[in-house]
């Protein structure tokens, strides 16, 4: 029999939100800056997703783009890819949307203390991944050193610019970005080629390394070759984050499952060998 | 505390019951099926085939409004009924169906909406000789608030939990006799298709199964999904929004993973990408993923996937050909 309910809330109501600031990234995806209606903190880690509620075109899953330790806002990235996110894409600030999360298991922060980090993103990866940067850069003290790669398709494709070039000239990274082409017509005069270009030309000291990998899934098999390459064999050394459909955000829809594990509650970051063995996750 | 009725006590006992409950019995239909109808005091169907119709729709409905949104963005949650449902005529796979839902809804974060239909409602089980043409139903271990035993000319009926004593107090005491001879039947009664179903299950955890055996089983689907729809363990759903003149009614609508769009992503990335890979999800997660995750199968025999399945792929069918088929005999 289950256990009775102690309240007339629901998991699935979403709460409050309003829309503080919108700026374009790319021609196609956009930054939006909210706040909860409430007044409180969204209460996020690095890592974690929420679902963005608008009536009558349901939800999406979305990841929080910036770190818990920047306060008073939270921030998601989002591609105009469906109907919510192409109505997303047409709000301005003042609007209100509907938020319910955070949700998911986020990075496995104690995991990288005093580790050399490798903070690696393709794409829309680099949305959930500045989570966790600006994380590493409001507490630099806790590892060892920190490594941003990042690909993308074009120049034009590359999101977050302005954090690229402030990540690049900061102390407590090295950060370096590709893309797959640049068209000649482009100003674009940084490198070219995939992303495992770069971590090739790595070093570091791989028994005390770790990396997170977020980006889309074709990314994935071919960074972690490169990675085992580099030396990072051991368990616990890659971290991944999946891209699941999820419907609900808490176990229930059944649209994220990866055979036994339910990518909303168990992931979205999953060690290697958590999920290496399981047919369709990578 | 067991008790001896006859069956003009189950009408008695069942006219209490509904005054507090909206109760549900097994009605004959006039093709000859039964199903569970809400209960006016009209003749009950005793015995029988198992309803075709799973027990598990009244606490998770096939279109389940779960929140109102009004015009300014407030948000409510979807009141449930205030009376609670009783069903009665529940046999032991369908209660096992009940309870793999129950564990499922419950597990953290607990999903009030579902147990918001489900607290407080009473499951009556019927076993004993009320099978078809009164054949065996085994006894029920657990899982229910009441259950009656058919005995031939009279019925058993025991409380399940301490709570539902009361229905039965004014009953005369049952056979404790006759009640160890049935439960030695049901500990002896085995199910037509556990064997193949069992063996299938040890195959596919075995990776036995090669993917042209999937290719070929899923050329036969025709995707009309009466497998999931029928299944009383699927609780995969999608999300819908309903636009109406006070705002909009956000509703979980039963979804089914053999269909294309069940697992594909906004970017067009598609984890299930073919028949085949989906066809595979559908038997691999019932018979493998979800006793790694939840200790038991979530296929508990009923056989409707089997009864829904226009081209002969329910769960049994598929099972029988992975055990006839894949299945390395023990040597003499």
């Amino acid at each position: 029999m289950p256990q009775p309910l102690n309240d007339s809330t629901s998991i699935y109501v979403p709460q409050p939100c309003t829309l503080l600031e919108v700026s374009d990234l790319t021609p196609q995806e956009k930054l939006f800056r909210l706040c909860l209606d409430s007044g409180g903190e969204l209460g996020q880690q690095p890592g974690q997703f929420v679902q963005v509620s608008i009536p009558g075109l349901t939800e999406a899953p979305i990841s929080v783009a910036n770190s818990p330790t920047r306060r008073g806002y939270f921030e998601l990235g989002v591609r105009k890819a469906g109907t919510l996110t192409g109505a997303m894409h047409q709000l301005q600030p003042g609007d209100t949307l509907g938020i319910r999360g955070p949700f998911g298991r986020p990075f496995q922060l104690a995991a990288l203390v005093d580790k050399e980090v490798l903070l690696i993103a393709g794409g829309c990866g680099l949305a959930p991944l500045r989570s966790l940067i600006q994380y590493c850069q409001d507490r630099p003290g806790d590892f060892k050193s920190v490594h941003i790669l990042y690909g993308a398709r074009s120049p034009q494709d590359l999101l977050f610019k302005e954090d690229l070039e402030n990540w690049q000239s900061s102390e407590t990274f090295s950060c370096r970005y590709i893309v797959d082409k640049s068209p000649g017509s482009s100003c674009y005069d940084g490198e070219t080629g995939l992303i495992t270009r770069l971590i090739g030309a790595l070093e570091i000291d791989s028994k005390n390394g770790c990396a997170v990998v977020v980006g889309p899934p074709p990314m994935y098999r071919p960074v972690i070759a490169e990675l085992r390459r580099l030396g990072l064999t051991g368990k616990r050394q890659i971290m991944l984050s999946l891209e699941r459909q999820m419907r609900c955000g808490i176990g229930k829809c059944g649209h994220c499952t990866i055979e036994h594990l339910y990518c909303c509650t168990d992931g979205p970051i999953f060690w290697l060998e958590e999920i290496e063995h399981l047919r369709g996750a990578l | 505390m067991l008790k001896r009725l006859v069956e003009r006590d189950i009408y008695d006992l069942l006219g209490r019951i509904a005054d507090s409950y909206r109760l549900r019995v097994p009605g004959l239909l006039d093709d000859g099926t039964r199903t569970l109808l809400p209960w006016d005091g009209q003749q009950i169907s005793l015995f029988g085939e198992p309803p075709q119709r799973k027990p598990t729709a009244y606490f998770f409905p096939q279109t389940d409004p779960l929140l109102k949104i009004d015009p300014r963005g407030q948000a409510t949650p979807a009141a449930v009924a205030e009376k609670p449902f009783a069903l009665f005529g529940l046999d032991s796979i369908d209660l096992a169906a009940l309870a793999f839902t129950d564990r499922f809804f419950s597990n953290p974060p607990p999903d009030d909406h579902y147990l918001r239909r489900r607290n407080g409602a009473l499951l009556i089980g019927l076993t004993g000789y009320a099978g078809p043409s009164r054949g065996f139903l085994p006894l029920v271990k657990g899982n229910c608030d009441l259950e009656l035993i058919a005995c031939g000319e009279y019925w058993l009926a025991r409380a399940g939990c301490k709570s539902a004593d009361h229905w039965l107090a004014h009953y005369p005491p049952g056979d404790q006799e006759q009640l160890a001879v049935l439960q030695r039947e049901s500990a002896q009664w085995n199910h037509r298709a556990a064997v193949d179903v069992q063996q299938a299950m040890e195959l596919l955890r075995q990776d036995m199964v090669p993917d042209s055996f999937w290719e070929e089983i899923a050329s036969r689907c025709i995707l009309c999904s009466g497998c999931n729809l029928a299944c009383p363990t699927c609780t995969c759903f999608c999300v819908q929004d309903r636009q109406t003149a006070t705002g909009t009614v956000r509703s979980r609508v039963w979804d089914s993973c053999q269909l294309d769009a069940f697992m594909r992503e906004a970017s067009g990335h598609n984890p299930l990408g073919t028949e085949a890979l989906r066809t595979r999800r559908r038997i691999y997660h019932k018979l493998v993923a979800d006793p790694e995750r939840w200790g038991e199968p979530g296929c508990v025999l009923c056989g409707r996937c089997d009864r829904a399945c226009p081209t002969g792929i329910g769960m049994f069918a598929v099972a029988k050909e992975i055990a006839s088929r894949f299945a390395i005999s023990s040597p003499d």
